[in-house]
């Protein structure tokens, strides 16, 4: 028997035809469906039907997107091909779309039909849900399709931010770590120079670590003590060489005398050297023995029996060098008990200092305004005479100079006395130089005869100094 | 046989049709708090007694042991977080369940305005008009951004996101289609479902 039932509300009809389980019972429900139709007066003229499938498909898309309507939450969309679907239009409109095509048939040109789309307003829509809700909770129509809820699965919510906005944080973030890196790349690393300890660097065993020309079997020219090779002692002393000395000449002395008397006691009950010990010092300002070199053979070989390695003052480890004022001495300690300290001048060890290391940058940087000396003066008495001529002849001329640092130059002189030329050490010499008597000797620009280098040094406080570039002969 | 302890209450058999979500604690989550407030407060701007009413439907319900009064009732509203006065207690399922059955039972009474409010707000929007041309309406929308304003904590985030007219216009109108959508038969369950959407695992 062919049963008809109809849900009926202001803008949806649905209307199922089906057999009865029982034709026999009026009451028995509707179990069989053969039709479904849903109007929708007011939205479209067209009727919808189908099937169970279609039935189905609707029953299922409207309670999805009711939920939806209701908690803000997007549901997932199912899987697959489906015949009814609703989704959001503008404003508050929704759109029913219904897939016509049979989905048993295969599509092609002849049969396709375009998908059905109504446009409904929320109370349409609601009218449709409820001419739904009214057949699943309709007991006599279809027992087997009731409602199914089901809350959406936190693991299907579609986030609600789209995954570039989500992702921009972390992107940021990577980007700025990948610059930071960038960046950082080309910063060196700081370099840690491990600190020796003085009383270890001083041993003789380490002295066999020492450059070739400042091992103990050189000969004396090449150990002739520069405080550049005295800082090449230990690591600890590199800044040494660089440090402005100390002037004050009563400062000197009380630093020297202090040096002796504690020299003198650290020294008492040693054991007595065969010969003299020298030792060129720097010493602080405050009295600390900030470093020391053997000045003889003798002395590096019974280094052991001074109270130097225990007096020397060992900087912590990782401190920074302090740039500070230094004197320096030479310090014998002599068989017979005694310690003599001898200042060094700051003037002539500055000058030595400035010397070995002028000679690197003017050869290196100036070759053109003194060449290398071929055919050096040898003879000591004869180089003496030179630099006492020398030293006369710019006393001669000197005037006051406007410098305010001590001004160096490097003078070549023939075997005769006459000057071949001069080349500039230091930066102010170089700018200085036409006040100095020295552009007025230039007598001899090119000779043959047998050469020799002088250091010429014009201090700040107006004093002359003149010696041999390769240090005073034997 | 005399009994030394009261039979221990029963939860109500209005609330039989609608199934634990399985959630892993007994309260509702914050997003549930929020929407069952906000639609209550949808009800109050639709209808003048409308506090009244929820009391009214509480007790022909049969919820007294879930709605203690007007100051339980106070309080259960609490929980929504944007709340000025917001409570740190919990919502319990079974207190929320009671809230939904409220709603669905009073917004089944409004239906016909309801839907007079939404139609009309339609054809507003079709001629491009402001919802003050419908006296009913802008009245609802005027009610609903009063009481909106009065309780909400205007420093939370929440609230923050509705500071314009708007924005609280906006709002209002889904609430009413909320309501209109929770009205019908299977009301109550499908209300009760979206609550805990994107909550279950």
């Amino acid at each position: 028997m062919t049963v008809q039932r109809q849900y009926t509300l202001p803008h949806c009809n649905l209307v199922l035809e089906g057999m009865s389980a029982n034709a026999n019972d009026p009451l028995s429900p509707l179990s069989v469906l053969m039709n479904a139709e849903c109007h929708l007066p007011g939205a479209t003229d067209a009727s919808l039907t189908g099937g169970r499938e279609f039935l189905d498909s609707l029953v299922a898309a409207v309670s999805r997107y009711g939920q939806q309507l209701l908690s803000g939450v997007p549901y997932p969309t199912a899987g697959g091909a489906v015949i009814v679907e609703i989704k959001p239009g503008e404003g508050l409109y929704h759109h029913l779309i219904v897939h016509q095509q049979p989905l048993g048939e295969p599509v092609s040109d002849i049969n396709a039909q375009p998908p059905l789309d109504v446009k409904l307003t929320t109370v349409q829509f609601y009218d449709l849900m409820e001419a739904v809700d009214q057949l699943l909770a309709d007991s006599q129509t279809l027992p087997d399709l009731t409602a199914q809820f089901q809350a959406v699965s936190r693991r299907l919510v579609q986030p609600t931010e789209p995954v570039a906005k989500r992702a921009a944080p972390a992107v940021l973030g990577a980007t700025a770590l990948a610059a930071a890196a960038l960046a950082l790349f080309f910063v060196p690393p700081p370099t840690v120079e491990p600190t020796r300890p003085e009383s270890d660097a001083s041993t003789p065993a380490e002295s066999s670590t020492l450059p070739p020309e400042t091992a103990p079997g050189a000969d004396a020219g090449a150990t002739e003590g520069s405080s550049s090779e005295l800082s090449a002692e230990g690591g600890d002393l590199d800044g040494l060489d660089n440090a402005p000395p100390i002037t004050d000449a009563a400062a000197i002395a009380l630093l020297s005398s202090d040096l002796t008397n504690r020299l003198q006691a650290a020294w008492a009950d040693a054991p007595r050297p065969s010969g003299d010990l020298a030792y060129r010092m720097v010493v602080s300002e405050d009295g600390d023995i900030l470093g020391y070199k053997y000045e003889n053979d003798l002395a590096l070989a019974e280094v052991d029996n001074t109270p130097l390695p225990q007096l020397t003052f060992v900087p912590l480890p990782g401190a920074a060098p302090v740039q500070e004022r230094v004197a320096q001495f030479i310090t014998t300690f002599t068989p017979a008990g005694e310690v003599v300290v001898e200042p060094i001048a700051p003037e002539a060890s500055g000058s030595s200092s400035g010397a070995s290391s002028g000679s690197a940058v003017a050869s290196a940087t100036t070759p053109a305004s003194l060449p290398p000396l071929s055919n050096r003066v040898t003879d000591g008495d004869r180089i003496r005479d030179l630099n006492s001529t020398l030293y006369d002849s710019i006393l001669a001329d000197l005037e006051p100079l406007s410098a305010n640092e001590a001004l160096r130059f490097r003078v070549r002189l023939t075997e005769t006395g006459e000057v071949v030329g001069y080349e500039p050490v230091s930066a102010a010499a170089g700018l200085l130089a036409a006040e100095t008597p020295l552009p007025g000797l230039v007598a001899a620009a090119n000779s043959t005869a047998d050469q020799a280098d002088f250091q010429v040094v014009f201090t700040e406080r107006g004093v002359l100094e003149v010696n041999p570039w390769d240090g005073w002969p034997q | 046989m005399p009994v030394d302890s009261p039979p221990a209450p029963q939860p109500p058999l209005v609330l039989d049709t609608l199934t634990n979500p399985g959630l892993p604690t007994d309260e509702c989550p914050r997003r549930a708090r929020i929407q069952l407030d906000l639609l209550l407060l949808a009800i109050e701007a639709l209808d003048l007694g409308g506090s009244e009413a929820m009391l009214a439907t509480a007790r022909d319900l049969g919820l007294e042991s879930l709605v203690k009064g007007r100051v339980h009732l106070w309080l259960l509203r609490g929980t929504n977080p944007m709340r000025r006065y917001s409570q740190r207690r919990p919502l319990d399922i079974e207190e929320a369940k009671a809230l939904v059955t409220i709603i669905c039972t009073l917004a089944r009474r409004l239906t016909v305005l309801v839907r007079q409010l939404l139609v009309g707000y339609q054809q507003l929007a079709d001629k491009q008009l402001t919802p003050d041309h419908h006296f009913r309406l802008a009245d609802y929308l005027i009610r609903f951004r009063s009481h909106f304003r009065a309780r909400m904590n205007p420093s939370r985030a929440g609230v923050i996101a509705y500071s314009s007219d708007e924005k609280l216009d906006q709002l209002a109108i889904e609430l009413l289609q909320q309501l209109l959508l929770c009205s019908g038969v299977l009301g109550p369950q499908r209300l009760w479902n979206s609550l805990f959407d994107g909550e279950v695992s």
